[in-house]
């Protein structure tokens, strides 16, 4: 299947799963998000970051240990 | 002139001497606010009586007497943070933050607390539950966010100095778009307590929005805990990325970041390096997730249930969406969070700063908050969060400085360094200040030109 940004599925079947309501103003600031947010989330998905898993309990007040 | 226009140093140092009576010096920033406020909206909140008792207990410290203004993001023992809207969470109460005590041990008078844009949601300020801070240099233009309030009210001279908040850019936007030096340090070393996201945020730091590098060197100096030594930017190695990215700024931006960045190169007797660091929209990307769901731990269904209805649409819609996001982007935010710290640590070998404008573009109107730029038209925000989250995804420090204007709107130039040389951003500030002659950071918005009938 292929992946989609299309507001109009994603936005309705989270907000049942949680029980949550909206309105229509709600739905179109979520579907203009989505429209934005949701291709660039795609995309980071397919990044390479090699071997970069996440740092156990990083430091970011410093530069990460030398590997 | 007025002892309130002069820097945050020299206000200090004429309190210190004896030339400026600290009592007089708050009713006159008190009157300040009355006079230039209404045009502003940069002041949301004044308690002339609390600001008069913490002179009275100031104690002898670097900034003994200077009335100074906090973002609404802070606690003071005497009032809750509104975080610029009508419903925070979770919610809010009175206390001594990290900055109320950096401030007041430092001798400063808090002297109002300064407006912020919804929730700390936007690069643009357009948005609060005070309605929004109006950018000095035109009434009609944002003055940036989150940290609007704090921007306008220095760069419209109520005060000299302010504290802001940066998670993802909150303090550099505002510096930009208002002409200031505003100061990101270093993840960690800015104080943080009382902050409603101390305990759980790994991108939100305190720090400084004055009118030059001096000036955000002794605010910042309250703020640590500790002085930061001024030394010489010699030999200053500056790396200048070019890619899409980078590129994507309006003409008269890139134009005076690039002269901006030969003077720096001149001034230092350094050198312009190309480097490469590729990935750098999927870093925003990943810095605005992080951003955006470590604080969801206290959101609740049954909460987004009762979402106060003076919560803006845009605030109530993006609380839901972000419910929705999926916990995998935020694992994979925290992978790219190490290969672009990785990449950093190896790329600050080779240079001492990271160059590029701020912003792309200069601030947008309040009405619309859109940017032209070669790749065509964007919201603000969308466009300001490339070139702000890596500072705030990494924990490196970075400072935006005046470099010029277009049509009469500040330009912001960004300077990035490795973890802990925040004075070495603050050193290289000064050299540019010196290369300018201080041309950018001494020019004042038309409502501070104004001449007043008398003089504290």
């Amino acid at each position: 299947m292929e992946a989609r940004d299309r507001a109009d599925d994603f936005i309705p079947a989270g907000l049942a799963s949680l029980g949550l309501e909206a309105d229509e103003v709600d739905l179109a600031v979520m579907g203009a998000a989505h429209q934005l947010f949701w291709p660039a989330i795609l995309s980071l998905f397919e990044l390479d970051t090699g071997d970069a898993g996440p740092e156990r309990g990083p430091d970011l007040s410093r530069a990460p240990a030398r590997r | 002139m007025s002892v309130l226009d002069l820097t945050l140093g020299g206000q200090a140092a004429a309190v210190a001497s004896g030339e400026a009576d600290p009592a007089e010096l708050l009713e006159a920033a008190l009157g300040r606010i009355e006079e230039r406020n209404p045009d502003l909206n940069a002041i949301v909140d004044t308690f002339p009586e609390r600001s008069r008792e913490m002179l009275a207990a100031a104690p002898e410290g670097p900034l003994r007497g200077v009335p100074v203004a906090i973002k609404d993001e802070w606690p003071l023992p005497w009032r809750a943070q509104r975080f610029g809207a009508a419903q925070m969470f979770p919610p809010s109460s009175p206390g001594e933050s990290g900055p109320y005590r950096a401030l007041r041990d430092a001798g400063a008078t808090i002297v109002g607390v300064a407006n912020m844009h919804e929730l700390g949601a936007s690069s643009t300020g357009n948005t609060s539950v005070y309605g929004p801070a109006r950018n000095p240099w035109d009434t009609e233009r944002c003055p940036g966010g989150s940290s609007s309030g704090p921007a306008a009210a220095v760069a419209g001279r109520i005060v000299a100095g302010a504290v802001g908040a940066d998670g993802i850019g909150s303090i550099r936007f505002p510096a930009a778009y208002c002409g200031l030096t505003g100061l990101k340090p270093t993840f960690g070393r800015a104080a943080m307590a009382g902050h409603h996201m101390a305990e759980v945020s790994t991108t939100i730091v305190s720090g400084p929005l004055c009118a030059d590098a001096a000036d955000c060197r002794l605010l910042a100096s309250a703020l640590f805990g500790e002085p930061l030594a001024a030394g010489e930017a010699r030999g200053l190695r500056i790396g200048v990325v070019r890619d899409a990215v980078s590129e994507d700024v309006a003409p008269a931006v890139r134009e005076a970041c690039e002269a901006a960045i030969e003077q720096l190169r001149a001034e230092t007797g350094g050198e312009v390096r190309e480097i490469e660091l590729a990935d750098i929209e999927a870093a925003s990307l990943a810095t605005v997730l992080i951003a955006n769901t470590e604080g969801l731990a206290g959101l609740t269904p049954s909460g987004l249930r009762d979402l106060d209805p003076d919560l803006s649409p845009i605030a109530r819609g993006l609380l839901k969406y972000r419910m929705l996001l999926p916990a995998a982007a935020s694992v994979k935010a925290q992978a790219v969070r190490t290969l672009m710290r990785r990449r950093l640590a190896a790329l600050f070998d080779q240079v001492d700063a990271i160059a590029w404008p701020t912003v792309p573009a200069v601030a947008p109107p309040l009405e619309a908050p859109l940017v032209e730029l070669p790749s065509g038209t964007l919201t603000a925000d969308q466009a300001n969060v490339r070139g702000a989250g890596l500072a705030n995804l990494t924990g490196i420090p970075s400072v935006s400085l005046p470099v010029g204007f277009d049509d009469g709107l500040p330009i912001g130039l960004q300077l990035q360094a490795a973890w802990g040389r925040d004075e070495l951003l603050l050193d290289a500030a000064e050299a540019l200040e010196r290369a300018t002659g201080r041309r950018w950071v001494e020019s004042l918005p038309p409502l501070a030109r104004q001449p007043e009938p008398s003089g504290t």
